[in-house]
Formats: C-alpha cells, sequence, structure tokens
C-alpha cells in the first residue's frame, strides 16, 4: 500500500514536469527530468510487482491451509462420535433397566 | 479414497445407499451395549486414520483402517465406518454426500469381510493373532481399493485399470496397514484379549470387557 502510494506521487511528479514542459522553458532539463520521473515509476512498478507476486503465493498456501481439515474439526468430530456413542449406550441401559 | 459427488451414476448412488442402510440396521442390531465404549473408540480411529497421509510419489494416500476396524469390531464395524464417513464427508470434505452410500459400501463390505475373516481363523495363541491381525489389515485396503474400481465400472470405468492404478496406488498403504493391524491385534491379544473375542455372535451376559 505504502509503496504504492510513493508510486503514485512519482506519477504526479512526473504529470508536472510534463506540464512544465508544454509550458515550455529551458527544453534539455525537463526531458532530463521526465526522464528520472520514468526511472522512478519503471522502478517502483519492479516493487509493486514483486510485493503482488509474493501476496499472491501466500494466497496460494492459505488456501492450500484451508483445504486441509483443521484441528478443531478433528477434535470436533471425536466429540461428536463419543457423544453419539454415549447417547447410544445411556438408551442401551435405559432399556436393560425396563 | 473416497468417491467424490458427481462420479458415480444415480442409479449406483441410490442403490449405495439403500445396500449402506440396510447393512448399517444390521450392523444396530448386532452391536451389544457392552460392546460399545469399544465401538466409539474404533469409529474415532478410523475417523482419524484417514488424515495420516503417507506420502507416494507426487501424490500421498492416506491409511483407512477398514481391515482393522473389521477385524476388532465384527459386524458392528459397518455401523463404525458409516459414521466414520458421515462425519469425514461433513467436517473435512472427504468424499461427497451423495456418494456416501457408496463409500460406506466401499470400506464397510471389506471391513466385514475382514472381521469374518479374523474371528474365524484367529485361534487362539497370540502370535497367530497378531499375523492374522495384518493379514486383516492389509486385506482391508486391497478390497476397498478392488471395491473403487468395482464402484467407478459402473460409472463406465475400465474395472482393471482403475483397479490396477488403485492397487499400485495403495502399496504403501496396504504395507502400513499390515504392520499396524499385526502390532494392534498383538498388542490386544497379549494386553487385553477380552477385546478379541468374536464380535460376530450374540452373547448371552457377557461379562464386561
Amino acid at each position: 500500500m505504502k509503496s504504492m502510494g510513493k508510486g503514485l506521487a512519482a506519477a504526479v511528479l512526473g504529470c508536472c514536469l510534463l506540464g512544465a514542459t508544454v509550458s515550455g522553458a529551458a527544453e534539455p532539463a525537463a526531458e532530463q527530468g521526465c526522464r528520472e520521473a520514468v526511472a522512478l515509476l519503471k522502478e517502483r512498478n519492479v516493487q509493486i510487482s514483486g510485493d503482488l507476486r509474493r501476496i499472491q503465493r501466500e494466497i496460494a498456501a492459505l488456501r492450500a491451509d484451508l483445504d486441509r481439515p483443521a484441528a478443531k474439526d478433528i477434535v470436533g468430530g471425536i466429540g461428536y462420535i463419543f457423544g453419539l456413542f454415549g447417547v447410544a449406550a445411556f438408551v442401551a441401559s435405559r432399556r436393560k433397566e425396563h | 479414497m473416497h468417491i467424490s459427488d458427481g462420479v458415480l451414476p444415480i442409479s449406483v448412488t441410490i442403490g449405495g445407499y439403500a445396500a449402506s442402510s440396510a447393512l448399517a440396521a444390521w450392523s444396530v442390531r448386532r452391536t451389544e451395549a457392552e460392546a460399545l465404549p469399544k465401538l466409539a473408540v474404533m469409529t474415532a480411529a478410523f475417523f482419524v486414520a484417514s488424515l495420516v497421509h503417507v506420502p507416494f510419489g507426487p501424490t500421498s494416500v492416506h491409511l483407512l483402517l477398514a481391515g482393522l476396524t473389521g477385524a476388532l469390531l465384527g459386524a458392528s464395524a459397518f455401523l463404525a465406518i458409516g459414521l466414520g464417513l458421515i462425519l469425514q464427508s461433513l467436517l473435512f470434505q472427504f468424499g461427497g454426500l451423495t456418494a456416501l452410500g457408496a463409500n460406506a459400501l466401499m470400506m464397510g463390505l471389506p471391513a466385514l469381510a475382514c472381521g469374518w475373516l479374523f474371528q474365524t481363523f484367529k485361534g487362539a495363541a497370540p502370535t497367530r493373532q497378531a499375523v492374522l491381525g495384518g493379514v486383516a489389515g492389509a486385506a482391508g485396503s486391497t478390497l476397498s481399493a478392488i471395491a473403487l474400481a468395482a464402484l467407478l465400472a459402473t460409472g463406465g470405468e475400465d474395472f482393471f485399470g482403475v483397479a490396477k492404478i488403485a492397487l499400485a496406488a495403495h502399496v504403501p498403504v496396504i504395507l502400513i496397514e499390515g504392520a499396524v493391524g499385526a502390532f494392534t491385534v498383538g498388542f490386544l491379544a497379549r494386553v487385553k484379549p477380552e477385546l478379541l473375542k468374536p464380535a460376530f455372535t450374540r452373547r448371552a451376559g457377557a461379562p464386561h470387557g
């Protein structure tokens, strides 16, 4: 997010410099500034795409984790099994009494 | 080894549900109140065993424990496997809910077969029981793989092709289940032999295990 903001700021700066060029003062200086801005933007672009790739990797890892059953599912399932058999044992014992 | 939703034709799905409900009802009737704690523990073990993954090449296969469940529970094994599969399907998304009947047949029938095998030939010596437990464990997975091929064959797959792949993929599982079965039954035969009593025959006034 932060680097994206920086990228935006750099883009705005580039646009300002371009505007300065159109208003037409020292041509070579403006061209120099423009080139710098483009270089800055490219650098930011590389950074952002690196960040994006990392985030995509993280999402894929999270998705793989989601596919795997969580500990609470396992414990819950065992609880269900013991609970159901507990009820069955209770009913069986009641039936035996009567 | 779970069949997912939409793989089997509808007739097989419905037939699987009908056959497995009938078998489950039979299994409930053969279950005694004294056996319920053992049944609960084995159901929990079967439920969790599917999470034990064995790496095999690029994929991994998981334990089934159908054979061992059958050997220890006898006729009640079908109930244990049915309940375990319902919970696996609901909580782990292993196998579809519509294929539940077919899945129960695929693992429950081998379990019953292994239970019958174990109870018929187990004898009295702990070593023999341990060996037979290992055989039952390995046979459970083998028969389940064959049952999987048979069920998928109803969906238009080639029976021998699927059977070959399923068996090849489950060779490590078959070996591990054999070892687990031999170890478990051998241990129980030494420590608590009452747990290995015939579970297919009704006992009158059996003492608490």
